[in-house]
């Protein structure tokens, strides 16, 4: 390591666009949080500071509407997800098989196909099954949301889970066993507290993924439960006003609280800076 | 442990995404192959051809594909060439405490809503806008960038440079200080050992950070919409109107699978490219077992270091 006090000129060069990188990354961030306070008609356009538009939240039924179908679409896909995820992941580390190729490629297909094809094909797939079908859950708002932002997160926990357990030693569960713990004792005692925190962290990062979801949302929601994300894309539209940059902050405080909480249960786990790093890029 | 209770654990997972992923692309696929018999309906497949794959490479649709394919490229280049340094500077030079800090300001932007900080660029951007009026204010003419295809690649660049920096990093935090410093003891200058231990080593995750960018930009929607104007059009934005204005849902199909053929055809391009650039540096590279040769004692023996490092 090179001593602190004579930094050479490329370690200087380096740190000075490392800092210039990370305002480029904040840059809108910062103009969208500021423009919150922007007390005006137009979301462009500052006329003066204050609190106004925060009170959208309360004052308009459709942007708080909007915001409770988010946050109940993000809490079932996560629960959905991490569910169908968890097991596959478990069945993945702890019992692997030829089958697993199948699961594998799979997974790596949902998380490569761009987001407007998956949103292209759930649209005629929804009415198929709700209209001409005739099974009427198909048709619910909530429902149809879950599905399109479940299928990412579903090989996002899949993939947690798994890379946690193949990282611990499946000898604790061997010992548990020879220990005549039956296997619903070894999985309750042992191996789920083992995969505890990939399944928490993975429930966090499905539900901030769903938050956070736009074209999928965009394509397979019903008038009457339409979520923030496209609230924010009609109002594109029609002209853009500061309570979007306000409800958009309140959701951003959210989000964070969500990932801050992840942070703190994988470094509780053990990881390291650039295992979070990994984890929460996607694996 | 019974057989077949991988596959039982399994199975939720694989039906949900069978149910929902596999047969509705599946059917998106075979819509392609259809038509749209007249204005009240959205697709037909009495006539199977392959005539809505003739009429997107008119030049009319195919035009944006190529728009998308210089956007893609340029925008994956752009943002591995100001994310690599960044990655660098976090993985090395930067003070171990301070990584984790660091990390979490890069994933600030990721996490925070695609289409909000989007929109953030918009009021930047915008003639009347904050940038605009900074400018004017020091004697600059207003900003005319929004609605061009330089602002949709400046959007996409801030998008999705975050998914770049990430990768980059894990890779160069994996490349151990003291095979650096090895490097450098043996009379190695900065940029040899860069380009010889650091870069081969790195290299999983710099393959990793393009592709994680390049993939879901090829597809992206949100940023062409907010900023791209008439002139900034992605194929995103074509598909997305097939199925919900045109209501040609055969003709947006044979969009989407085009663009998934781009997409899988410019990768391998890629990925041969790769291979084939790194040719002559991996014999060189190469691990000589046996007797050894003058030239080959002379050469670093990447596959055994990335065995050690890995162990």
């Amino acid at each position: 390591m090179s001593r602190p006090s004579t930094r050479s000129l490329s370690d200087r060069a380096f740190g000075v666009w490392g800092v210039l990188v990370l305002i480029f990354l904040f840059l809108p961030i910062a103009v969208v949080i500021a423009s919150s306070f922007n007390v005006g008609r137009l979301l462009v356009s500052w006329d003066h500071f204050g609190f106004d538009s925060f009170l959208a939240l309360f004052l308009k039924p459709a942007v708080r509407d909007a915001v409770l179908v988010s946050v109940w679409t993000g809490l079932i896909a996560a629960l959905v997800a991490t569910l169908l995820g968890a097991l596959a992941g478990l069945a993945m580390a702890r019992h692997p098989g030829r089958w697993q190729l199948w699961l594998l490629g799979l997974l790596l297909l949902v998380s490569v196909t761009p987001e407007i094809v998956d949103a292209v094909s759930l649209l005629p797939w929804m009415v198929t099954l709700g209209q001409d079908a005739g099974i009427a859950v198909f048709n619910d708002g909530i429902v149809r949301l879950v599905i399109g932002h479940s299928l990412f997160s579903v090989a996002v926990v899949a993939y947690l889970v798994r890379a946690r357990l193949v990282g611990l030693d499946a000898k604790l569960e061997e010992a548990s066993a020879d220990l005549y713990a039956t296997p619903v004792t070894t999985f309750r005692r042992v191996t789920l507290p083992l995969a505890m925190p990939a399944v928490l962290a993975g429930f966090l990062l499905s539900f901030t993924l769903s938050l956070d979801n736009t074209v999928i949302a965009a394509f397979v929601s019903v008038s009457g439960s339409t979520p923030w994300p496209v609230y924010v894309l009609s109002a594109l539209r029609s002209g853009l006003r500061p309570e979007i940059a306000a409800v958009s902050t309140i959701m951003l405080v959210l989000t964070l609280a969500a990932l801050a909480l992840v942070a703190y249960v994988l470094k509780r786990a053990g990881d390291s800076a650039a295992d979070i790093a990994r984890t929460m890029s996607g694996g | 442990m019974r057989k077949h209770s991988g596959i039982l654990l399994a199975l939720p997972a694989w039906l949900w995404l069978v149910c929902f992923f596999v047969v509705p692309v599946a059917i998106v696929v075979v819509f392609s192959f259809g038509e749209k018999p007249d204005i009240f309906s959205t697709h037909s497949l009495e006539h199977l051809s392959f005539d809505r794959y003739a009429e997107v490479f008119t030049p009319a649709f195919f035009t944006t594909f190529l728009n998308t394919l210089w956007i893609g490229l340029a925008g994956t280049a752009i943002c591995l060439v100001i994310g690599m340094p960044v990655a660098y500077w976090m993985a090395v030079k930067v003070r171990p405490e301070r990584r984790g800090l660091l990390v979490a300001l890069v994933m600030v932007p990721f996490w925070t809503n695609f289409l909000v900080r989007t929109i953030g660029w918009q009021i930047l951007l915008a003639p009347e806008g904050w940038l605009s009026t900074l400018a004017q204010g020091i004697g600059l003419p207003a900003f005319e960038i929004l609605n061009t295809r330089q602002a949709v690649l400046l959007g996409v660049v801030y998008n999705y440079l975050p998914l770049m920096i990430l990768p980059l990093f894990v890779a160069f935090d994996r490349v151990s200080g003291p095979l650096r410093e090895a490097s450098a003891d043996l009379g190695a200058p900065k940029w040899t050992t860069f380009f010889r231990i650091t870069l081969p080593l790195a290299q999983p995750g710099i393959i990793a950070g393009v592709l994680l960018v390049y993939i879901p930009l090829m597809g992206d929607y949100i940023t062409a919409t907010v900023l791209g104007g008439a002139k900034g059009n992605m194929v995103g934005q074509l598909v997305a109107g097939q199925f919900q204005t045109a209501l040609n849902w055969s003709l947006g199909s044979a969009m989407a699978v085009v663009l998934i053929g781009i997409i899988l055809v410019s990768v391998a391009i890629g990925a041969g490219i790769v291979w084939l650039v790194t040719l002559p540096a991996r014999n060189r590279n190469r691990l000589v077992l046996g007797p050894a040769e003058p030239a080959a004692a002379r050469s670093v023996t990447v596959p055994a270091v990335v065995e050690g490092a890995g162990a």
